[in-house]
């Protein structure tokens, strides 16, 4: 028997998400080209930082998603999170607290979030689409019980250098973000944690038979999502050193929307966070280019939505032949 | 006695799904448990295999009672049931699937990583060890035949320390070439000491691979024949109630 060689080509070319992988990855080129051709301040250095500054947030929550959705689940509540949290964080510092006080509260406050749709959509059984909606319903009421209709402003900027600097000549944002997907990228593929993560979103059944524990594999997944969220909210808060009102309104839709994007079927069990990445990477610049050319910033959202139908329909027509196992 | 039903009774409602049945099954030892739709055979297996609970009777193995809560139980404690649908995950590749939920450990620094080349190397093994052939260990058990799937649940249960194996209608919907495939596991199990419990519509398959044939009817296990004593015509009267017709006349 010839099993023995390693016979997997280097790019795994044959799985579908190395093939929207890379589709997306010459979509960015040429959507990238275009913007060039049509703007001169797209394809300069301080564009291309601001524009990574501005996905910096989106990217973490994304990997967080992305775990999320291959595993079968879903978490609409995530702007929820993030927003909560960041409140957390901003009357944190309020009260006098120092970061490093201030950032384990927060990490823990979107953990604990996290666990919460955990905890309803797999002891209390609830679909998850409508435990997070649930959710989100009460965390944006809690936000506005909390503060009101008001800003929080004035707060301090010391985890920003996170954001705004530089190590040697690489924004500092951007290894931020190589970090969340490294760590996150061994969770999901060099560790049984994630191998459990897809089985589940795979074959639920399968999964609680050969023993594996759902239920505690689940909540720690949307615990991880929490945790990321509540990490962007603290780079939010150092960003903009202010809590806005409108704070998490887009993220979630915006984190699905890079998900499926970039590979990861919506359905579970098959996702790739090189995808997710690209796909709020290619968010972002169209965003960006269509202000830079001056475009009205609705068209921008029409894109997007076309976009995910267009990837959606053609996921169907292809998979409508091979039977769901 | 590797494992021994007795006595055994479920109830749905009104209904007696099983009436007082009596199983065993040895080491080494094919069991072909057959019987027409109806007769209780698939309550017996989901008895056996921890998704229903009886009302009545023992279950025992190697001499200890045992009371499984649930499939999972079950399988921790030896029986693996491999359905129709298999129970794989069809998006993961072959090896992904043996080792789901048992995965080979190499902890650095503390973080529980995966040993792949471990996992690999074992994999081989398995399949070898039942001489299932698939197009690579590393593609998507999706995109494999029938047969090939079945292998890989065996290699999983296998992979389990299964002592006991349940497999339900193995052969149904495989081409020609796959049964006689499939078959064949059914025999290296066999070979390497495991319990065999194969439950079949199909005569034929039952009289090429098993020691014993359990035939079911009503819900009670009527008749335990040694498959060398019989003959398939006596196993189908015995099924469809025809001794009862000519017992009466």
């Amino acid at each position: 028997m010839s099993i023995a060689a390693d016979t997997r080509p280097t790019l795994r070319l044959s799985s579908p998400t190395a093939t929207r992988e890379l589709y997306l990855f010459i979509a960015i080129l040429i959507v990238g080209a275009g913007f060039s051709f049509a703007s001169p301040y797209f394809l300069t250095p301080i564009n291309l930082i601001q524009t990574l500054r501005a996905a910096l947030e989106l990217a973490i929550v994304s990997a967080g998603m992305t775990l999320v959705i291959i595993m079968g689940g879903i978490d609409v509540s995530v702007g929820g999170i993030l927003a909560v949290t960041a409140i957390v964080i901003g009357k944190s510092y309020q009260a006098g607290l120092s970061s490093f006080i201030v950032a384990p509260i927060g990490l823990t406050t979107g953990t604990l979030l996290g666990m919460w749709n955990g905890f309803l959509t797999t002891k209390l059984k609830v679909p998850p689409i409508i435990a997070t909606l649930g959710s989100m319903y009460i965390f944006s009421a809690i936000m506005f019980i909390v503060i009101g209709g008001a800003w929080i402003s004035g707060l301090p900027g010391t985890l920003s250098p996170l954001v705004n600097g530089t190590v040697l000549i690489i924004p500092a944002s951007a290894l931020v973000i190589l970090v969340v997907y490294t760590a996150c990228w061994v969770l999901l593929r060099k560790v049984p944690y994630g191998r459990h993560v897809y089985a589940i979103g795979c074959n639920e059944t399968s999964a609680k038979l050969v023993g594996i524990n759902v239920g505690r594999t689940k909540i720690a997944t949307y615990a991880l999502l929490g945790f990321l969220a509540g990490f962007a909210a603290l780079l939010y808060v150092a960003r903009l050193r202010n809590v806005e009102i409108n704070i998490g309104t887009t993220v979630a839709l915006e984190a699905i929307a890079a998900t499926i994007l970039g590979g990861t079927s919506i359905r579970g069990g098959v996702g790739s966070l090189l995808g997710t990445l690209l796909g709020v990477i290619f968010i972002r610049i169209i965003q960006n280019g269509l202000v830079l050319i001056g475009v009205s910033s609705l068209w921008e959202t029409v894109i997007i939505g076309s976009l995910l139908i267009v990837v959606l329909t053609a996921d169907a027509l292809r998979n409508r032949n091979s039977p769901r196992v | 006695m590797v494992f021994k039903l007795s006595g055994i009774v479920k109830r749905f409602g009104g209904l007696v799904a099983l009436d007082h049945v009596d199983f065993h099954v040895a080491d080494s030892e094919v069991m072909a448990l057959v019987g027409d739709n109806g007769a209780g055979k698939s309550t017996l297996i989901k008895t056996m295999s921890g998704a229903h609970f009886p009302d009545e009777g023992e279950i025992t193995m190697l001499g200890k009672v045992m009371h499984f809560r649930s499939p999972q139980d079950a399988w921790q404690n030896g029986i693996a049931t491999i359905y129709q649908e298999l129970a794989l995950a069809g998006k993961m590749t072959v090896v992904d699937n043996i080792f789901l939920g048992r995965e080979i450990k190499r902890p650095r620094l503390g973080i529980p990583f995966l040993d792949l080349p471990a996992m690999r190397k074992r994999t081989e093994e398995l399949l070898k060890q039942l001489d299932v052939h698939v197009p690579s260990i590393d593609s998507w058990v999706e995109s494999m035949s029938g047969g090939q799937r079945q292998g890989v649940a065996i290699a999983r249960a296998l992979n389990m320390d299964a002592r006991m194996i349940i497999m339900d209608e193995p052969t149904a919907a495989l081409a020609v070439a796959e049964v006689r495939k499939v078959l064949d596991f059914v025999i290296r199990l066999r070979e390497q000491g495991k319990s065999v419990v194969l439950i079949s519509h199909n005569i034929q398959d039952v009289f090429e691979v098993s020691d014993r044939i359990s035939v079911m009817r009503h819900g009670r296990c009527i008749a335990v024949r040694e498959t060398r004593r019989t003959t398939p015509q006596e196993i189908i009267g015995l099924i469809t109630g025809a001794h009862e017709v000519r017992a009466a006349s």
